[in-house]
């Protein structure tokens, strides 16, 4: 591209909206942590179901695996900060949404343990909100619809006992977070494949 | 009344680097040339141009011990931006 002035207004035109989505364009979401929090969740969910009859005591502990979970996930959230060339106002709603998300969540998960109140509803309702606020900033519906799901699904669990009120965590956690992050996953090695 | 277009502007490569930082919060120099198609050197005169009206903010940092450049839209440089759009949308309107 060189600097030229003698650009009609309609050049002018079509240039700013090249531009535009060009940079639209240029990023693509590798759908790590979907795929790393949706399975995850699930699995944990599972086993707290299945524990219900095994009486194993280390499964009690399952959930503890969400806290390793975070190391890969932070390596690989900054890693990915650092290579993105640029950053838009997107990124940093993105990242106030999921940090206060995280924040939230530690302070329901000791709330809940020290009153010993039910907390599985109460997770998903949270769950729910970052999900929908990023599929609706990134106009990406498998998370919009996810983040509904989520919230059904904690409606739901309001009539459901334990432990099968596990099985819809599952269920919601697949929905919403581990197929979202497979479709990421795809895009991502489509737009990798263009790129090489 | 036509407004005249805004001569800083109204040139390919400078209307491409604005364009692409209207769409983002900032970016670093390396990006906004592969997304040009423009040479570093051409580029970099172009955006001392943009810098020195007031149109955008140039942070020179270092990056894992390199030096990296980032631009940054100012809020002089959207009104600008906003004011070349509308302009532009008149001249096609009268067009039509």
């Amino acid at each position: 591209m060189t600097e030229e002035n003698n650009l009609s207004e309609a050049q002018s035109l079509a240039l700013i909206t090249q531009m535009i989505n060009k940079a639209k364009c240029d990023y693509e979401e590798t759908g790590f942590g979907a795929i790393l929090w949706g399975s995850l969740v699930a699995f944990c969910s599972l086993i707290t179901f299945g524990n219900f009859y095994w009486k194993i005591t280390a499964f009690y502990y399952i959930w503890f695996l969400t806290l390793f979970a975070l190391i890969p996930q932070i390596i690989i959230s900054v890693r990915s900060a650092k290579r993105k060339k640029y950053k838009t106002y997107g990124d940093e709603a993105m990242a106030a949404i999921w940090i206060s998300f995280g924040v939230a969540l530690f302070l329901v998960s000791v709330y809940s343990s020290k009153f010993e109140l039910p907390n599985a509803a109460l997770f998903m309702i949270m769950y729910g909100i970052p999900t929908f606020a990023t599929g609706y900033i990134n106009h990406f519906k498998p998370m919009i619809i996810g983040g509904i799901v989520f919230w059904l699904f904690a409606v739901i669990c309001f009539y459901v006992s334990f432990p099968y009120i596990m099985l819809y965590t599952a269920a919601a956690a697949i929905i919403a977070w581990f197929v979202p992050g497979l479709i990421l996953r795809k895009r991502y090695k489509k737009a990798m494949q263009r790129n090489v | 009344m036509f407004k005249d277009l805004d001569p800083i502007l109204h040139s390919q490569l400078r209307l491409a680097v604005m364009s692409l930082l209207i769409s983002v919060k900032q970016a670093e120099f390396i990006f906004i040339k592969e997304k040009t198609n423009s040479t570093a050197g051409n580029l970099s005169v172009q955006v001392q141009k943009l810098k020195e009206a007031g149109y955008i903010d140039v942070i020179k940092e270092f990056k894992d011990n390199y030096p990296n450049t980032t631009c940054k839209i100012t809020k002089y440089g959207i009104k600008a931006f906003e004011e070349y759009v509308k302009a532009l949308q008149q001249y096609l309107d009268i067009k039509k």
